[in-house]
């Protein structure tokens, strides 16, 4: 009591919600502008709905990243892909010869 | 593009043995990404299967097209997401298109309209979710919704990159991000009320 604190006001309502947090999505992936940047951290703590907003995100973000199982390709797959690599580049070989062998019939 | 890309093609750049090693340098570590990404765009594994080796086939046919030391992954996601319009995209049994238009009137009605559709969604439900709860409300996504959020925020691309891969302006991946990400709450929100998790005030 002797060491009253200072009691910040926070909006209540935001009257450019979406603007916000299109600026809030961008500054949580990494892509947003120096100005946005620094409008965000300014103003961060003075709004209600921008900071749950954030918080949401925030979590939404990291469970996409984090809880959703990441596919890995199958072993046979790889194998079969460095025989198609194997085949084609044989092909590719045989075409261009043959290209070559074509322009230099019709060049003599 | 098609006819630059044959002419490339029959006047190799790189010799053969450069194009294996760029193949196995370059491309290959970018495999389990990339079935993760045809994975999470067709929800078949047969599919996955096809679309990536059609996809790594086209990428080493074309290998002159592609600059040593520049952007792979993204390049190679970029062949990904062009094989799997042109090609798997008419299999699928989902609608092929947004609708944008309707999208976007729904969600720019109101500006209140967004606040008052999500605040019910709590960061507290969703750390609760599990990994197969955000992965069905991600599925439930139109594919182009549904592709904005897997290259950011699973596959970490910049804006710049996903502007790239998707062949659309940075501004039009952030406006499609921000409704992709509005449809993924409300699936949320939909999925917290159904598993009675702890969303309502």
């Amino acid at each position: 009591m002797s060491n009253p604190q200072k009691v910040e006001v926070k909006k209540q309502h935001c009257e450019n919600h979406q603007k916000c947090m299109e600026m809030i999505q961008a500054v949580l992936d990494g892509s947003a502008s120096p100005d946005e940047i620094e409008h965000f951290k300014s103003h961060i703590d003075e709004c209600l709905p921008c900071i749950e907003g954030y918080e949401l995100e925030k979590s939404i973000k990291e469970g996409l990243k984090n809880k959703i199982e990441r596919k890995c390709c199958p072993q046979k797959t790889v194998d079969l892909l460095k025989v198609k690599i194997g085949v084609s580049l044989f092909i590719l070989g045989f075409v261009v010869v043959e290209i070559k062998i074509i322009q230099l019939i019709f060049q003599s | 593009m098609e006819e630059d890309e044959e002419v490339l093609d029959i006047q190799p750049r790189y010799s053969k043995e450069e194009q294996y090693r760029i193949f196995d340098k370059e491309f290959m570590p970018h495999i389990d990404s990339m079935y993760n990404f045809a994975f999470r765009l067709t929800n078949d594994e047969d599919d996955s299967n096809d679309l990536l080796q059609d996809t790594y086939l086209k990428a080493f046919r074309f290998i002159n097209s592609f600059q040593e030391g520049t952007n792979a992954k993204a390049w190679l996601f970029r062949i990904l997401k062009n094989s799997f319009i042109n090609d798997y995209r008419k299999k699928s049994k989902e609608p092929s298109k947004v609708d944008y238009q309707e999208v976007e009137t729904v969600y720019n009605s109101s500006e209140d309209a967004e606040y008052e559709s999500t605040v019910d969604l709590r960061t507290e439900s969703v750390q609760d979710m599990i990994g197969d709860e955000v992965a069905m409300a991600l599925n439930g996504l139109p594919v182009d919704f549904r592709t904005v959020i897997i290259l950011c925020d699973i596959e970490g691309f910049t804006y710049e990159e996903m502007a790239k891969i998707l062949d659309i302006p940075i501004g039009t991946v952030r406006s499609r991000l921000h409704r992709a990400r509005n449809l993924l709450k409300d699936k949320l929100r939909s999925y917290a009320k159904t598993m009675g998790y702890k969303e309502l005030r």
